[in-house]
């Protein structure tokens, strides 16, 4: 018996030090869940818009076959089945999809009424700039997509390391550009420390928002005049706000921002580059620099 | 306490025959809600399902789909509506007063509470996740109905109007503390929203059965002091008069339906309007005496809960309407043209 044990242990070791990915594979999750997988996940379900963006930048897109309502990235992915949201599942229609693996976020609890059913689930989704690169690594493991992962990273890294250099090429006073992202009217804003503070951070840039006031807080409008920023990035455009409402809003006449013509309104495809720690972190760090400095990038 | 003296109340009509009627109307909507769902499954399948189920030996997608998503969740329905419509039934009861309704002693603000501080602070506080939303919002339910009848109690007396009052008052700083929270966390606003207005979307056998543990003796206390309830609708004193022991049946009761209360928001949120309407509606259909209102109440509180939930997971399938969205823009124009029509 324990010759065979041996044997066998062996054996498994030779096995993934062979092989990229070896399977079965065990790995635990966000939520201290364990998930093994006997083979390379074929038919994968993503309940986090982010998740499903990086499924396809490693090159797994085909081996989707259902999606949160959310996901719209890549534009191929909306012609998937669609199961609602992590909060509000078609669990029925989940189930029926016959998964191999299901990616679903650590807060909603969905994973742990997915693994109730038997289905394998993997929890946690990234929700800073360093989680989504270690990210990228586990689902490249999870998929057996390690090398694509790592292309990945080194193609995120690489456009932020590139801004970040160009960033220390300006003068000093252009280096940190200030900002009020509004999230929505009434008025919400972000911290330095929230996630698209740290995009802002690496773009150039730095949020109006004291640290003190925590990552989406909700702030007294006489903030936004007393910071008066020298940008105002209106993340609820896509909802209804607009640049002249914006404008009209008592005290904003004399802003830097609205002077300089620098109140900006962005689409829904922005707002979500923006707002999904995923593959597209690159690029949304390259768009904040080009609207933080025009004409510099 | 002679039964002569209820007796005008009551119908002519010998009682068993609506119950029996009732319970078969129940059953068939809950045949209905079994075999409606987002995926289609053919009615030997869900046959098989069913009694693979009870067997013991789920295999397949469809035997998951009928035994562990449908079949608990049309159960789970009809407990938490027959719970609510029979608290409710028994706060009206008790309190005389017809807007009396099982949130009346707080235990919808204070369960609300509870499930809020875990989805707000379950990531910060790991024995808060551990808790689980069911057994904080269970637990600050109950807490929240000692605190408010703690407070109204004169000696050993517990009048009702304080009762009512300082459960309106409790109420309202707990509903104010929970709308801070979910402001003070707008990343999980939308899941305590969900949660509040109501929702049998998380139920599985696992939650359904330490419900049914406290549902079903609540329910049975209450049931069983039908005949006390319409001793005291005759006032409090006259009660007394006739022996009953109006301080002790009052405290049974309000136990007994604050329990099944605080189970029943437990899984499945705050579902508001059932516990209020059904009674009355119950109460203008079939007669006022508890004897024959209270068994009903709970039939007919399953029946319509078991629908709402229907309407609620297939009028914008495969999206979900929170059932107390659908329990209360039904309910009330349907309690309204009931209440016409007996006028007329």
């Amino acid at each position: 018996m324990v010759k065979r044990a041996v044997f066998l242990a062996v054996l498994l070791l030779a096995l993934q030090v062979a092989l990229a990915t070896g399977y079965p594979l065990t790995v635990t999750d966000e939520v201290g869940g364990t998930l093994t997988l006997q083979h390379a996940p074929q038919r994968i379900v993503s309940m986090i818009p982010s998740d499903t963006e990086t499924v396809c930048a490693l090159g797994a897109c085909d081996r989707l076959v259902g999606v949160d309502t959310l996901s719209d990235w890549p534009p191929g992915v909306k012609a998937l089945p669609q199961l609602g949201n992590a909060n509000q599942p078609d669990l029925e229609a989940l189930v029926a999809l016959k998964p191999d693996l299901v990616l679903t976020d650590e807060y909603s609890g969905l994973a742990a009424r997915v693994r109730a059913l038997g289905l394998p689930v993997y929890a946690g989704t990234p929700q800073t700039f360093d989680q989504a690169l270690t990210f990228f690594g586990t689902l490249g493991r999870l998929l057996d997509r390690d090398t694509q992962a790592s292309v990945l990273k080194g193609r995120v890294q690489g456009q932020v390391a590139a801004v970040a250099a160009r960033v220390a090429a300006l003068p000093a006073a252009q280096r940190h550009v200030s900002v009020f992202v509004e999230l929505d009217p009434t008025p919400y804003s972000v911290g330095p420390g929230s996630y698209l503070g740290t995009l802002l951070d690496r773009a150039g840039g730095r949020s109006i928002v004291p640290a003190s006031m925590g990552q989406y807080p909700q702030v007294d409008p006489e903030l936004v005049v007393e910071k008066d920023p020298q940008v105002v990035l209106l993340m609820d455009a896509p909802y209804g706000e607009t640049v002249a409402k914006a404008e009209a809003r008592p005290g904003w006449s004399g802003l830097r921002a609205v002077e300089d013509g620098r109140v900006i309104a962005l689409d829904q495809q922005q707002v979500d580059m923006l707002s999904r720690a995923g593959p597209r972190m690159g690029d949304a760090v390259v768009l904040l620099a080009k609207l933080l400095h025009p004409g510099r990038f | 306490m002679d039964r002569a003296d209820v007796r005008p109340l009551a119908g002519r009509r010998p009682a068993p025959a609506p119950l029996v009627v009732s319970v078969l109307a129940l059953a068939a909507v809950m045949a209905l809600a079994i075999s409606v769902g987002s995926v289609p499954v053919p009615p030997a399948a869900l046959m098989g399902g069913l009694v693979d189920g009870l067997r013991g030996h789920v295999h397949g997608t469809v035997d998951v789909i009928v035994w562990q998503l449908r079949l608990p969740r049309v159960v789970l329905a009809a407990l938490v509506g027959a719970a609510l419509s029979l608290a409710g039934a028994a706060f009206q009861g008790v309190f005389r007063n017809p807007l009396a309704d099982p949130y009346l002693l707080g235990a919808a603000s204070g369960a609300g509470f509870g499930a809020a501080a875990v989805l707000v602070f379950a990531g910060a506080v790991p024995w808060l996740a551990r808790l689980g939303v069911p057994v904080a919002a269970f637990a600050c339910a109950m807490a929240t109905v000692a605190a408010v009848t703690l407070v109204a109690r004169q000696g050993s007396h517990l009048p009702s109007v304080s009762l009512i009052l300082s459960g309106v008052v409790v109420g309202s700083s707990l509903t104010a503390a929970t709308s801070f929270l979910m402001l003070a966390s707008r990343d999980r606003a939308a899941g305590i929203l969900s949660w509040l207005l109501g929702s049998f979307a998380y139920a599985s056998w696992g939650r359904l059965l330490p419900v049914a543990a406290l549902l079903l003796p609540a329910a049975l206390a209450i049931l069983a002091a039908a005949r006390a309830l319409d001793v005291m609708q005759l006032g409090e004193e006259s009660a007394a008069q006739l022996g009953v022991p109006i301080e002790a049946v009052k405290l049974g009761l309000l136990v007994a339906a604050t329990l099944a209360t605080a189970a029943a928001v437990s899984v499945a949120g705050v579902i508001g309007f059932v516990g209020l309407v059904v009674p009355h509606a119950v109460r203008l259909a079939f007669g006022a005496p508890h004897r024959r209102l209270l068994p009903l109440a709970a039939v007919w509180g399953a029946l319509f809960m078991v629908l709402a939930d229907l309407a609620a997971r297939t009028v914008v399938a495969p999206a979900e309407v929170p059932v107390g969205v659908i329990t209360a823009l039904v309910g009330g124009p349907f309690f309204l043209a009931l209440l016409r029509k007996q006028r007329t």
